[in-house]
């Protein structure tokens, strides 16, 4: 593996006012990541397809990285920082939910009255149904269809602009691994989403 | 160059990153393939597709409220997360529930089993359904003797009052069995008089799982 170009983290300890180092945490921490928060929920949307799901992952890497205020307060880029402690949690949750089932608790009709008896709501009303037609929706399913890695590759190279340079260095991750990981992703996309929704021509086999 | 030599190149055309030499040679033969031509509008209309792609805004309060959970949790523990969980995000979970051969329902089971090592945390993950809105429910937890959730060590029975939402309704518990038990843990759900009561036998894997 060639050596990585020179970090985009690198520290500036001195530009870390002595006014900042005295203030709580809680405020170091709401002044440096609130501007981030919106872009974070946006690129963990990307990896996971699911407002809760993204909302969770946003939550999760708040939740961890509070206790290393004083670490944040001195990286110098801290969005593609954010964005690769945002990519391991992403990567470990959907590991650690892979081994977590789903238990489904509504139970069949025991009473009309009770809102609490409702029937799984697995089936597509004609609203949903539309919807799930839709070239959004089959997009969605499409890179659903990517395991973690590919996906997270395609949110932050073909997406969010990161250069696959600058992606070996984020995530440690060889340059090959990525172009190949990139290289899979789109070409399986491009299996699962045929030419014609997506401009006129017939469609390619690959 | 041959169209094979072309598909190689493909993820580089769309990157910028031909040196001019293959810039020329990729040229010359888009030029004179049209089924190159075509695969390569393809490429640009996928990625430009997953490009436009855009998220739901981001709920209004959940800034404020992450920001705040984020501070409040280094004092009190992670709190267990119970959300809504719509269109996509439901599906996507049930797939995954069912690839595993570990979905379970309880149209025939009406006790379901989950199984835990000993000291390592797992989250395990709750759906409620809701035929609407309700305003205020209150979700109580009887934790059986050794299972402890997480942040939260040492308390056997806990309960929140909570909105859910209409449709699926995710509640993930990180929990932790300390030891053998053979109680079940009881998840009741109340609302406006009526409730419903929701056993989950634990069972204890002491030989944990091959190949972690």
């Amino acid at each position: 593996m060639a050596m990585p170009p020179v970090s985009p983290f690198r520290r500036i300890r001195a530009a870390v006012s002595p006014y900042r180092r005295a203030r709580p945490d809680a405020l170091n921490f709401e002044d440096l990541l609130r501007p981030q928060v919106e872009y974070l929920y946006r690129l963990a949307w990307r990896f996971t397809g699911s407002v809760a799901d993204a909302e969770d992952l946003v939550q999760d890497v708040l939740i961890k990285l509070f206790p290393r205020t004083r670490e944040l307060l001195e990286i110098e880029r801290l969005r593609p920082w954010l964005a690769r402690v945002l990519y391991h949690q992403f990567v470990d949750s959907v590991r650690q939910r892979a081994r977590s089932p789903i238990l489904e608790l509504a139970t069949g009709a025991e009473s009309e009255d009770n809102p609490l008896d409702a029937l799984p709501a697995m089936e597509d009303g004609p609203e949903e149904h539309a919807e799930r037609s839709g070239q959004r929706e089959r997009i969605l399913r499409a890179l659903d269809r990517l395991n973690p890695e590919q996906r997270a590759v395609v949110a932050m190279h073909d997406v969010e602009g990161y250069s696959l340079e600058e992606l070996e260095t984020m995530l440690e991750t060889p340059l090959g691994t990525l172009k190949s990981r990139l290289h899979r992703a789109r070409q399986r996309l491009r299996a699962l989403l045929p030419m014609e929704p997506f401009s006129a021509g017939e469609r390619v086999r690959e | 160059m041959e169209c094979q030599d072309f598909a190689l190149q493909l993820d580089d055309l769309l990157d910028g990153q031909l040196d001019v030499a293959r810039q020329k040679s990729v040229q010359e033969h888009l030029g004179r393939c049209p089924d190159c031509r075509r695969r390569h509008e393809h490429a640009k209309a996928v990625r430009e597709a997953v490009r436009k792609l855009s998220p739901p805004a981001l709920h209004p309060g959940f800034m404020d409220q992450a920001l705040a959970r984020a501070t409040r949790a280094a004092v009190g523990g992670p709190r267990p997360k119970w959300r809504p969980v719509l269109g996509m995000a439901l599906a996507a979970s049930l797939v995954l529930g069912v690839a595993l051969g570990v979905f379970f329902s309880t149209q025939s089971a009406p006790v379901q089993t989950v199984v835990l090592t000993i000291d390592r945390p797992e989250t395990v993950r709750l759906m409620f359904n809701s035929a609407r809105p309700l305003k205020a429910a209150t979700l109580s937890l009887a934790l059986p003797e050794n299972v402890e959730l997480v942040g939260y060590g040492g308390r056997r029975e806990l309960s929140w009052q909570t909105d859910l939402r209409e449709g699926g309704n995710l509640m993930q518990l990180p929990l932790v069995v300390r030891g053998a038990t053979k109680e079940e843990l009881v998840a009741s759900l109340s609302h406006d008089g009526s409730s419903k009561t929701f056993r989950l036998k634990i069972e204890v894997d002491n030989a944990g799982r091959p190949g972690m």
